[in-house]
C-alpha cells in the first residue's frame, strides 16, 4: 500500500483539479449534512428545554384517591413510605413534598401594584437542606423559626393592627429616616381639622428580612419562599407583559437588588383566609397573617405556586387542621440513578405500596420528541443517502473519463489497492469537505432561524435564547457521516477502477 | 540470438492471448517464445495489429496471458501477486508510450516523480533530487515546474521519458515512442534511447514502425499475426511490409 502522505497527496491534488466534478458531488453532501446538524441541533435544543420543564429522571410518587361512604381513605405518604422507597437500589433520593391544605392567601406591593393572590393550594414545604440553586437561596431558605441562632432575633414588638373587616394587610414598611408624620387638615374643605390616623412602621431591627408577628408579639423572620423557573417565564411571558410589569432577569439576584433587595420581594400571608367569597367557612381556626419573601428561584419549587421549607406547612397544618395533616405528605419527588429503570421503579410502587406515579407528561413529550427526532435523522439521512448515489454516478463517470490516468498509475507501480484508496479517498475528501461546508451552513441557518426568533418572535414561558444546541457530537457525527456515506458512494466505482486492465485502460482515447 | 552471460532479463515460452469470444475472438499471441537478455536493445517491428503492444504489455505485467510462461527478472509473472507485480514495475521497468500519457494537472517534476508516490523507500527531497537528475538526462532542467500543455511534442516525450527512468530501471518497455513525434524530434528521441542503452545499460525493448529505430536496434524481433519472425534480416523484411521504411 502506498504511503498515506503521498496518498493524501494525490488525493489533494486530484479534489482540487476539478471545480465543476467537487460541486457536483459535494453538493448533495453539504445539503445533507446541513439539514442533519440543524434537526438534530434543534431536536437537542427542545429536549433539553422540556427537560427543565419535566426533569426526566425525576418522578412524583403520589397516592391513588380513594373514598368511602365520602371519607377519603387515600393510603397516607408518611416517613415510613419514603424510607421504604430510599430503599430501592435504583432510586438516588426521595423528597418529600407537603401541600398546604387549608386556605391561605396572600397580598404584596409590587412595583406599585396592590396584588392579591391565593396561597391554599399553591404553596407546598420542602426539605431545605435540597435548595441548593445558588449561594444566597441556600443560605436564606430555612426554617427560621427552629434556628437556635435566630433567637437573638426574638424581640418583643407591637404589631400592626388588624382591620375590622378582616382583609389581609399590606406587609408594614419600616420608618424611612426623616419621617415627618402628616400635617392634621380638614377632610373637606372648611371642615373641622381631623388628626389623621397614625401609620404602623415594622419596628423590627433588620426589617428587609424580620416583621412583627401578631400571634406571640415577636420579631421573625420573614417565611423564605422559593418559586420555580416556570413561575419566572409564566410571568415573563404572560404576567408582566399584560400588567406592564419589569421583565425578570435571568439573574434573579441582580434583578431583585435592582429593586432595592429582598424587601421589595416582601408579601403578607393571611392563614386560613382566601381571596375567593365563602370558601373559608369551614376552617374553624381564627385567620392569622404572617410574612413572607421571595428569596429566590429554584428548581426544587414546585412549578406553580410558592415553595417554603416543610417545617413552616408542617406547623401551620397542625394548628389549622391537626396532626394527621401535618404527617401526611402530598407527593414525594423520586430521583432514579437512570432514567430508563423508571418503568421497573413504577411496576414495585404499584405492586408492593399500592402507590402510583404521577401522569407524566415530560415523558410522553420526550417520546414524541424521540419520535420526531427520528424521523428528521431518516429525512437528512435519505438526502445524505440521495447524495451518496450522486457521488456514486460522478465517481462512475470520473473514473470513466480517467481510465488513461488510472491505467498509468498502475503502469508506474500503483497496486490494485493503491488505485482504490486513491478513488475512495477523494470521495472521502469530498465527502469531508462537504461536511465541513454543511454544518458551517447549518450554524448558519441556526444563527438566521435563532435571529428571526429573537427579533419577530413574541416572547413566551421558556422561549429559548438558541433554538439550537450544537453539541460536540452531532458536527462530529455530521463529518463522519459525511465522509462515511462519501466513502460509501465512491465504493463501487473504486472498485471498477481497481479493476480495470491497465493495459487497455492505456490504449483508451 | 545474441550470446548470454548471465540469466534473462525477460523469458518467454509459448505465450498466447486472445481477446474476445466465440466468433469474435481474435488470437493475438500464438505461442509466442524468446528471452531478452541484460543490455539488449530490440526493436519489435510488425505490421499493426500483429500483437507487438500486446506482448510489451505482457512482458510489462499490465496485461495477462491465456497461457504459456513469462517471466521476468526471475518472476513469474503468471503467479506473482499483484503487489509483486506493481513493485516490478516500478522498481524495475519503465515504460515509454507513444501517447505520452502525461497527467495535466501536476507539472513536469510531479510527472517524472509519480512512480514514487507508490515507493516506501525514498524520502521528498531525494524525490525531487531524483526527477530532476532525470529531467537533467533528458535535457529538460529548465521545465520543472512547467505544466505539459506548455511543451512541444518532443518535450513531452522526453518528459515520459524522464519519468520511465526516474526509478533508474533495468528493462525500458517503449510503444511507439516516435509514433507522435516529427522525424527531426523523433531522430533525437532515437538517439536518446540508443544513448542509454550503450552508456547506462538499460535493456531496450522498443515497439516500432520505426526504421531508424530497428537500424540501431541490436535486434530486431519482427512478429505477424501473432508470431515471431526472430532473423534480423527476416524481421526487416516482416517490418517493411507494415511501417514506413
Amino acid at each position: 500500500m502506498m504511503p498515506v502522505k503521498r496518498l493524501t497527496r494525490m488525493v489533494v491534488a486530484n479534489t482540487l483539479r476539478s471545480r465543476r466534478h467537487f460541486v457536483l458531488s459535494a453538493f448533495g453532501i453539504v445539503i445533507g449534512i446541513a439539514t442533519f446538524v440543524v434537526f438534530l441541533a434543534s431536536t437537542e435544543q427542545v429536549g433539553a428545554v422540556l427537560e427543565k420543564i419535566f426533569p426526566l429522571d425525576q418522578v412524583t410518587v403520589v397516592a391513588p384517591r380513594a373514598s368511602l361512604a365520602g371519607m377519603d381513605v387515600s393510603k397516607k405518604l408518611d416517613d415510613k413510605i419514603v424510607k421504604t422507597i430510599l430503599e430501592r437500589s435504583e432510586v438516588k433520593s426521595a423528597l418529600p413534598r407537603m401541600s398546604l391544605v387549608f386556605p391561605a392567601a396572600g397580598r404584596g406591593d409590587f412595583e406599585g401594584n396592590d396584588l392579591k393572590f391565593e396561597v391554599g393550594g399553591f404553596a407546598d414545604g420542602i426539605d431545605p437542606n435540597v435548595v441548593d440553586d445558588d449561594g444566597r437561596t441556600k443560605e436564606l431558605f430555612k426554617d427560621w423559626d427552629m434556628d437556635a441562632s435566630d433567637t437573638k432575633h426574638r424581640i418583643a414588638c407591637t404589631p400592626p393592627p388588624e382591620p375590622a373587616n378582616g382583609e389581609i394587610i399590606q406587609s408594614p414598611r419600616a420608618r424611612p429616616k426623616n419621617y415627618k408624620p402628616p400635617e392634621p387638615k380638614p377632610v373637606v374643605p372648611g371642615g373641622p381639622v381631623v388628626e389623621p390616623e397614625p401609620e404602623y412602621f415594622n419596628e423590627c431591627p433588620d426589617s428587609d428580612r424580620y416583621y412583627c408577628d401578631g400571634a406571640d408579639r415577636m420579631c421573625h423572620h420573614r417565611v423564605p419562599i422559593v418559586m420555580s423557573p416556570t413561575m419566572i417565564e409564566l410571568y415573563n411571558g404572560q404576567f408582566a407583559k399584560s400588567h406592564g410589569l419589569p421583565i425578570a432577569d435571568a439573574d434573579f439576584v441582580k434583578f431583585v437588588t435592582q429593586r432595592g433587595g429582598l424587601n421589595a420581594m416582601r408579601f403578607s400571608i393571611g392563614l386560613g383566609s382566601t381571596t375567593i367569597a365563602g370558601s373559608n367557612t369551614s376552617i374553624k381556626h381564627k385567620p392569622r397573617r404572617l410574612e413572607g419573601v421571595l428569596v429566590g428561584i429554584s428548581t426544587k419549587a414546585m412549578p406553580i405556586g410558592m415553595t417554603m421549607p416543610i417545617g413552616y406547612i408542617q406547623r401551620w397544618n397542625r394548628e389549622f387542621l391537626g396532626d394527621e395533616a401535618a404527617s401526611t405528605y402530598s407527593s414525594i419527588i423520586v430521583t432514579l440513578k437512570d432514567k430508563t429503570q423508571v418503568a421497573v421503579f413504577a411496576q414495585w410502587l404499584q405492586d408492593k405500596l399500592d402507590l402510583r406515579l404521577d401522569d407524566s407528561l415530560g415523558e410522553k413529550f420526550a417520546t414524541v420528541l424521540f419520535v420526531i427526532r427520528l424521523v428528521l435523522v431518516l429525512i437528512s439521512l435519505v438526502i445524505i443517502g440521495i447524495s451518496a448515489i450522486n457521488i456514486a454516478h460522478n465517481f462512475f463517470m470520473q473514473v470513466t473519463e480517467r481510465r488513461r490516468e488510472l491505467g498509468l498509475l498502475r503502469a508506474v507501480g500503483a497496486t490494485q489497492g493503491d488505485v482504490r484508496m486513491v478513488v475512495l479517498g477523494e470521495a472521502g475528501l469530498i465527502g469531508l469537505i462537504g461536511g465541513v461546508l454543511g454544518v458551517g451552513f447549518g450554524i448558519l441557518l441556526a444563527s438566521a432561524v435563532d435571529y428571526a426568533s429573537n427579533h419577530y418572535l413574541p416572547r413566551f414561558p421558556y422561549k429559548p435564547a438558541t433554538w439550537f444546541h450544537f453539541s460536540w457530537w452531532i458536527w462530529t457525527g455530521g463529518l463522519v457521516c459525511a465522509a462515511g456515506f462519501a466513502v460509501l458512494g465512491g465504493y463501487l466505482p473504486a472498485r471498477r477502477a481497481s479493476k480495470m486492465e491497465p493495459a487497455q485502460a492505456l490504449t483508451q482515447n | 540470438m545474441a550470446a548470454k552471460d548471465s540469466s534473462p532479463v525477460v523469458r518467454l515460452r509459448d505465450v498466447t492471448k486472445a481477446y474476445g469470444t466465440g466468433a469474435a475472438k481474435a488470437q493475438v499471441l500464438r505461442g509466442v517464445s524468446f528471452d531478452i537478455d541484460k543490455g539488449e536493445l530490440i526493436a519489435l517491428v510488425g505490421q499493426s495489429g500483429s500483437g507487438k503492444s500486446t506482448l510489451l504489455n505482457v512482458i510489462g505485467g499490465l496485461d495477462k496471458p491465456d497461457a504459456g510462461e513469462v517471466e521476468v527478472f526471475g518472476v513469474d509473472t503468471q503467479a506473482a501477486s499483484d503487489a509483486q507485480l506493481a513493485d516490478l514495475r516500478n522498481r524495475k521497468m519503465g515504460f515509454v508510450f507513444q501517447a505520452f500519457n502525461l497527467l495535466d494537472h501536476l507539472n513536469v517534476l510531479g510527472n517524472v516523480t509519480l512512480p514514487a508516490a507508490f515507493s516506501h523507500h525514498t524520502k521528498q527531497d531525494e524525490v525531487d533530487h531524483r526527477g530532476r537528475e532525470a529531467l537533467r538526462k533528458v535535457g529538460l532542467s529548465d521545465f520543472a515546474h512547467r505544466k505539459p500543455g506548455e511543451l512541444s511534442g518532443g518535450q513531452k516525450q522526453r518528459v515520459a521519458i524522464a519519468r520511465a527512468l526516474f526509478g533508474s530501471p533495468e528493462l525500458l518497455l517503449c510503444d511507439e515512442p516516435t509514433g507522435s513525434l516529427d522525424s527531426d524530434t523523433g531522430h533525437e528521441v532515437i538517439e536518446f534511447l540508443r544513448e542509454l542503452n550503450a552508456k547506462d545499460g538499460v535493456t531496450l525493448l522498443i515497439v516500432t514502425h520505426e526504421r531508424r529505430i530497428s537500424s540501431v536496434a541490436k535486434r530486431v524481433i519482427a512478429m505477424r499475426d501473432g508470431m515471431l519472425v526472430e532473423t534480423t534480416d527476416e524481421a526487416l523484411a516482416v517490418a517493411g511490409k507494415g511501417g514506413p521504411k
